[in-house]
């Protein structure tokens, strides 16, 4: 009883423990939640499987765009035909060579020409979504990365999508790597 | 202090808290709420740089493969150390998998491991019989961006080996 009329009398409670305990747990989740978010790209293993044969049929026309990245820059192949690039010397070269000669950071490579070049491309097919990309031995990982990301998208134009929300103009979503030269 | 100026004052002095009791439960709150919406999570180092890219979607949990600099881990468990070597061709630093660690293309450790993960897969799915646990042979790729796209190739050809056929390739979510 008088141990209740005591509590009674204190004016407040005591919320400084609390409060030692929040400021703590405030940094430690600070720290903990990274502000960084994390994403992912979606790529699947080319099938394999025998070579269909040759029907009498007149086949669909397909695209098969694929993307070659070399040391040079980027070859761009369709079903039948290499697009080759003009070199100032009069040799034919990649389609889109590097923004500097030799390659050696991932952003020398000329991603935008890429994203042009392929919304061109996916102006005349528009129902492709799909890039095989083909990439050499010693490509580093990031320019692997920074191409599936200009082949995705055109951030410079705008569409709708099928519920008639605004987004970027898609180019090619679905990535396959293939194996590579060696 | 707060105590000793209460005591003096009789209460009406006391630094109020409250105010700052609501405001730090309210970020607390918060904090605690993106904590848990984070379900892969990366240990960034010096070895391991992801990077980063435009893509939207969002990981889902999967099996984790991670390929630094210095080594390969599937699932927190170690599998390999990887070499770094140079290159003859183009006479710079290069990382490779270490030839007595392969048969051929296949990485015959991170085979075995991964291999392992899919049988396990598969048997929970056929147990439970749910959908949420149908094995869809689904690997997270964590690679530092400095990586040769080889050790990927590799990487991915022993994961495809092992009936891992659809690869997510984690990236940081960036302006691109």
């Amino acid at each position: 009883m008088s141990k209740g009329k005591r509590n009674m009398e204190a004016e407040e409670l005591d919320l400084v423990p609390i409060m030692n305990l929040v400021t703590i747990l405030i940094p430690f989740l600070l720290m903990a939640s990274s502000f960084v978010t994390l994403a992912a790209i979606d790529s699947t293993l080319p099938a394999i499987g025998p070579p269909s044969e040759p029907s009498d049929e007149e086949p669909e026309e397909t695209l098969n765009l694929s993307i070659a990245i070399t040391d040079q820059g980027y070859t761009i192949m369709g079903s039948d035909a290499v697009l080759k690039g003009d070199q100032p010397d009069g040799q034919k070269g990649p389609t889109l060579p590097c923004k500097r000669s030799g390659c050696d950071t991932p952003d020398s490579y000329d991603t935008k020409g890429l994203t042009e070049m392929l919304s061109e491309i996916k102006d005349r097919w528009d129902d492709e979504e799909n890039v095989i990309l083909v990439p050499e031995s010693q490509i580093a990982y990031e320019t692997l990365i920074l191409t599936m990301d200009a082949a995705r998208e055109d951030p410079s134009k705008t569409e709708n999508d099928e519920n008639g929300q605004s987004r970027k103009k898609q180019l090619f979503p679905n990535v396959v790597i293939a194996g590579g030269a060696q | 202090m707060a105590k000793k100026k209460a005591r003096r004052g009789g209460g009406e002095g006391a630094l109020s808290i409250t105010s700052m009791m609501d405001m730090m439960t309210i970020i607390l709150v918060f904090l605690l709420k993106s904590y848990q919406t984070e379900n892969v999570s990366v240990a960034a180092s010096d070895d391991l740089q992801i990077p980063i890219s435009s893509a939207e979607k969002s990981p889902k949990l999967a099996v984790n493969v991670v390929v630094s600099r210095k080594d390969i881990v599937v699932d927190g468990e170690f599998v390999i150390d990887l070499e770094q070597t140079v290159d003859e061709n183009t006479g710079g630093q290069t990382i490779v998998v270490p030839d007595d660690e392969k048969r051929g293309q296949l990485i015959a450790k991170l085979y075995d491991m991964m291999l392992a993960k899919a049988e396990t897969a598969k048997d929970l799915g056929a147990k439970t019989g749910s959908e949420d646990f149908e094995f869809k042979g689904e690997v997270l790729l964590q690679v530092d961006k400095r990586m040769p796209f080889s050790v990927v190739r590799e990487v991915m050809f022993t994961a495809g080996q092992a009936q891992f056929g659809n690869f997510r390739f984690v990236v940081i979510k960036g302006s691109g």
